[in-house]
């Protein structure tokens, strides 16, 4: 099924700003063991021109899926991101459902631990992790 | 011209060629080739729900514009980003401009150590550290990296 067609059972979750302007990017359902999932579809915006997807998009794909999955429970919460780091495994291309796969690997009471991959059903492209900051709300 | 495209003092706006870099630009440059500066001005498009500059639009500056120091340092040779590491210091806001002159810190035959700390009216926000690798031109596999 094409992500953002009509009968779409996705959630899209790029609404506002700068998700925005680089989405849809949509929420799929989690595995049994929490990992949570995201996926894009990339399109011509989302290249360089050497005709892969550019490390910014998957960089920026990869943050909001970390953003989304570090507020989980904590929805009341602000959330801003302290620590990302990303290596790029290999190359997407036009056109590639890209999936995020995102864990919470702790969480503190002012941090959360996250790692995930960007994915296509052929490979891995880009492997992360991350530090989140918890700002109590008041 | 929209006031987005209106270059900032000192700078010249930035010949972009990534349909991802024009897409979320303009990015506007000063000084000589290999010790350029770069600088972007926020706005809504940049941000997310809070008003807040999105981490991801900083990741992106990141990779332009370390890519364009090795662009720099090695004559246009075709290269990847290998990995970044990014801290993120101090949140920006829609109007901020923020700044960077990158460092190149090593360069080897075939991989570059690029590093650039980000700055808004002079104060620290953000720094990246890169790895760069240079492809082999009679031999690009295509099987590592992500062509920036």
């Amino acid at each position: 099924m094409q992500a953002g067609s009509a009968d779409d059972p996705y959630q899209e979750i790029s609404l506002v700003g700068f998700n925005r302007h680089i989405g849809p990017i949509f929420l799929l359902a989690p595995e049994d063991d929490g990992t949570q999932r995201f996926v894009f579809t990339a399109r011509e915006i989302h290249m360089n021109s050497a005709g892969t997807v550019h490390g910014g998009m998957l960089m920026s794909f990869m943050d909001v899926a970390m953003s989304k999955t570090a507020r989980g429970a904590s929805a009341t919460s602000r959330l801003s991101t302290i620590a990302l780091s990303c290596d790029f495994v290999s190359p997407a291309r036009l056109g590639d459902r890209i999936e995020a796969r995102v864990r919470v690997r702790r969480r503190a009471r002012s941090v959360v631990f996250l790692s995930g991959e960007l994915v296509t059903e052929e490979r891995t492209l880009l492997i992360g992790t991350g530090l989140w900051k918890v700002v109590p709300s008041a | 011209m929209s006031d987005l495209a209106r270059p900032l003092t000192g700078f010249a706006s930035m010949a972009l060629a990534d349909p991802f870099e024009i897409h979320i630009g303009p990015v506007f440059e000063k000084g000589a080739r290999g010790s350029r500066s770069f600088a972007i001005r926020i706005d809504e498009r940049h941000v997310n729900r809070g008003g807040v500059l999105h981490g991801g639009m900083l990741a992106t500056f990141a990779d332009l514009a370390l890519g364009a120091a090795v662009f720099d340092a090695t004559d246009g040779a075709p290269s990847v980003t290998l990995a970044m590491q990014m801290q993120f210091l101090k949140s920006a806001r829609a109007g901020d401009i923020v700044q960077v002159q990158p460092l190149l810190l090593r360069r080897t035959r075939a991989f570059l150590f690029v590093r650039g700390d980000f700055t808004v009216e002079d104060e620290a926000i953000f720094t990246a550290m890169s790895t760069w690798k240079l492809l082999d031109q009679g031999h690009i596999d295509g099987d590592s990296g992500s062509n920036s």
